[in-house]
């Protein structure tokens, strides 16, 4: 394994005893997701006919601009299992409630599925891609959670604000809108299927961060706030999900222009101009919902494509 | 170890990212898991059991042995995420064994969740074992283990995915055979058929790659599989009698008395058993594989 120069003070390198194992402490809401979660299964092998997805209807264009649309969903995803159960272990560490660290089990596994739909609908129509282009390659590519999840030095809560409560609570209600553009049956299921998972990995969030909050210290907040800033601006407004918010690039303007494709066809994504609106409020909602809840007051943010938010 | 080892940051180099089916057999393995996920608070019927009946002593024997279930399985709520991004750090590694990863640890957390309950039904989850000695030697930090870029990830498998799983599903079977409350049965059943897929992915995945190992990772399974037996199995970590460091009398007795009473619990006598047996035939299949396990001295039974 090629391992990087940097240290950092990992939990991996303290002393750690996992007792007394406390495993009737809950957290009754992550209780009910937990719950939730294991009773809401898919699979992603069965959910559709895919035998029986016929291609005809679909043109050149929209399978290609499909097979894109889906291969970038599952670098994204995948994501969330190469980085994200660095969490879990830091939930261990920190000796968090049970629910807690049970839940956080079965969200990788959601992860997982999702990688795992979206690699089959983008080899279903044409091939899934195995990398992106090289000049998209940062907007793409790791959120660094796994180091930031497994240092001493940043409070975990401020990893969950970031990752959870803004990243995708972002994904979140694009998902949604975008669930509103799509009419192809198979395509509008992975989308509910998928969306109802990640409400869950949502609430997960804010339902943690109710819990947590108090017991943070006024430089701890100050992480927090650092940490959800640094997410969406060097993260969503640098185009990880919405290409069109990505650095211009030959690679960007294609992904915009499938996605363009696919909207006229109800296939399963939406354009700049219907999904900055959905950006801008969900950014607003996430400040606003900081501010009331957290005490965190975020500040303006700036994109060239939506100006200040 | 080192410490220095575990606080540099391993680089992951993600693209090109292959999601393509790469091991079959582990492939089926992700496919069957998926089909058997549960909700250990609705698709078990916990006032099924028939513990009104059973004595105070059996109950008190059960709750350690129950409880000792739970903090094993514990093991695996952080192992597993560390061996899932380990897997996901080393460039080519199949994404069949990541997925499947990630359906173990529900599993494992199902699991933790049913000990812990039964445990609470026979008279209360012990949240430590009696005795402090036990606990450096539960306590593993596998996790650690797993993400040390000193440990190969191979030798990793094979000592702890299929030797130790595989082992662990021989004792559940005990255990099961031997359990006659209806609940207790219910819950071991569970445990064996998500033990046992556990213990397929280990073996599995050395099938996989042992065509490919070279005499020097061989070298080091062979090492990673003797330490594993001489500080985690000799220790008593899954089998409470083999450790002679630790007085295991008060685990003995309980275990002989949860056992006889059918809540699912199996004796030192029969552990052993189990542990030998399978040893033999663990060491054909590794032989077969190309990984010539010695025979290792236990101090008190001797080479095994």
């Amino acid at each position: 394994m090629s391992v990087a120069n940097e240290t950092f003070n990992s939990i991996l390198a303290q002393p750690e005893s996992c007792f007394p194992l406390e495993l009737g402490k809950r957290n009754r809401n992550i209780g009910k997701l937990l719950r939730a979660s294991l009773t809401a299964q898919w699979n992603p092998a069965t959910i559709i006919d895919w035998d029986g997805l016929d291609l005809k209807p679909f043109t050149d264009e929209q399978r290609q601009a499909l097979r894109v649309r889906w291969s970038r969903r599952a670098w994204g995803e995948y994501g969330a299992i190469a980085e994200s159960p660095a969490l879990q272990i830091r939930f261990c560490h920190d000796r968090l409630d049970a629910d807690t660290r049970l839940y956080f089990a079965v969200r990788t596994q959601e992860e997982s599925r999702h990688a795992e739909i979206s690699y089959r609908l983008a080899e279903k129509f044409g091939g899934y891609i195995d990398a992106p282009a090289e000049e998209y390659l940062g907007s793409v590519s790791t959120h660094g959670i796994r180091r930031l999840a497994l240092d001493v030095d940043v409070p975990v809560e401020s990893t969950i604000a970031a990752l959870v409560c803004s990243a995708e609570q972002v994904i979140l209600e694009n998902f949604m809108h975008v669930l509103k553009l799509t009419t192809q049956p198979d395509i509008r299921r992975v989308y509910q299927l998928i969306l109802r998972d990640e409400a869950r990995h949502c609430a997960f969030g804010w339902y943690f961060m109710a819990g947590r909050l108090p017991l943070l210290t006024p430089a701890q907040r100050g992480q927090v706030r650092d940490a959800v800033v640094t997410m969406i601006e060097k993260v969503e407004l640098n185009g990880y999900q919405l290409a069109w918010l990505a650095p211009d690039s030959n690679a960007s303007r294609d992904q915009i222009e499938g996605d363009r494709i696919l909207w006229q066809a109800g296939l399963g994504a939406s354009v700049e101009e219907l999904e900055k609106p959905v950006l801008i409020s969900s950014l607003r909602a996430i400040r606003d919902r900081m501010k009331r809840e957290w005490d965190i007051q975020l500040p303006v943010f700036h994109h060239p494509k939506t100006g200040q938010i | 170890m080192t410490n220095e080892a575990l606080t540099r940051v391993p680089r992951e180099t993600r693209f090109p990212l292959n999601l393509a089916v790469s091991i079959p057999a582990i492939d089926r393995l992700y496919e069957e898991s998926k089909l058997d996920i549960w909700a250990p608070a609705d698709d078990v019927d916990w006032t099924s059991g028939q513990l009104d009946a059973i004595a105070s002593e059996q109950l008190q024997a059960a709750r350690r042995v129950w409880s000792r279930r739970a903090w094993l399985e514990y093991t695996g709520i952080a192992e597993t995420p560390a061996l899932l991004l380990r897997f996901c750090l080393e460039r080519g590694r199949e994404v069949d064994a990541k997925f499947f990863l990630t359906v173990r640890n529900t599993e494992e957390a199902e699991l933790v969740d049913v000990f812990h309950r039964y445990s609470e039904l026979l008279g209360g989850y012990l949240v430590r074992p009696a005795d402090p000695a036990w606990e450096p030697v539960i306590n593993r930090r596998c996790h650690s283990d797993a993400l040390n870029p000193e440990v190969p990830l191979d030798a990793y498998v094979v000592a702890h995915c299929a030797l130790e799983d595989g082992l662990e599903l021989e004792l559940f079977r005990a255990y099961l055979a031997n359990a006659r409350e209806p609940l207790a049965r219910t819950l071991l059943e569970r445990s064996v058929a998500a033990k046992t897929r556990h213990a397929r992915f280990g073996w599995s995945y050395l099938e996989w790659r042992a065509g490919s190992l070279s005499a020097s990772a061989r070298g080091d399974v062979v090492l990673t599989l003797v330490d594993w037996l001489r500080k985690v199995a000799f220790a008593g970590y899954h089998v409470p009698s083999l450790a002679t460091a630790v007085d295991s009398a008060p685990e003995q007795q309980a275990q002989e008395i949860a056992a006889a009473a059918g809540l699912g619990a199996a004796t030192a006598m029969q552990e052993e058993h189990v542990l030998r047996d399978y040893l033999a035939t663990a060491r054909q299949r590794l032989q077969a594989l190309g990984v010539a396990l010695p025979a290792v001295s236990h101090p008190r039974l001797g080479p095994l």
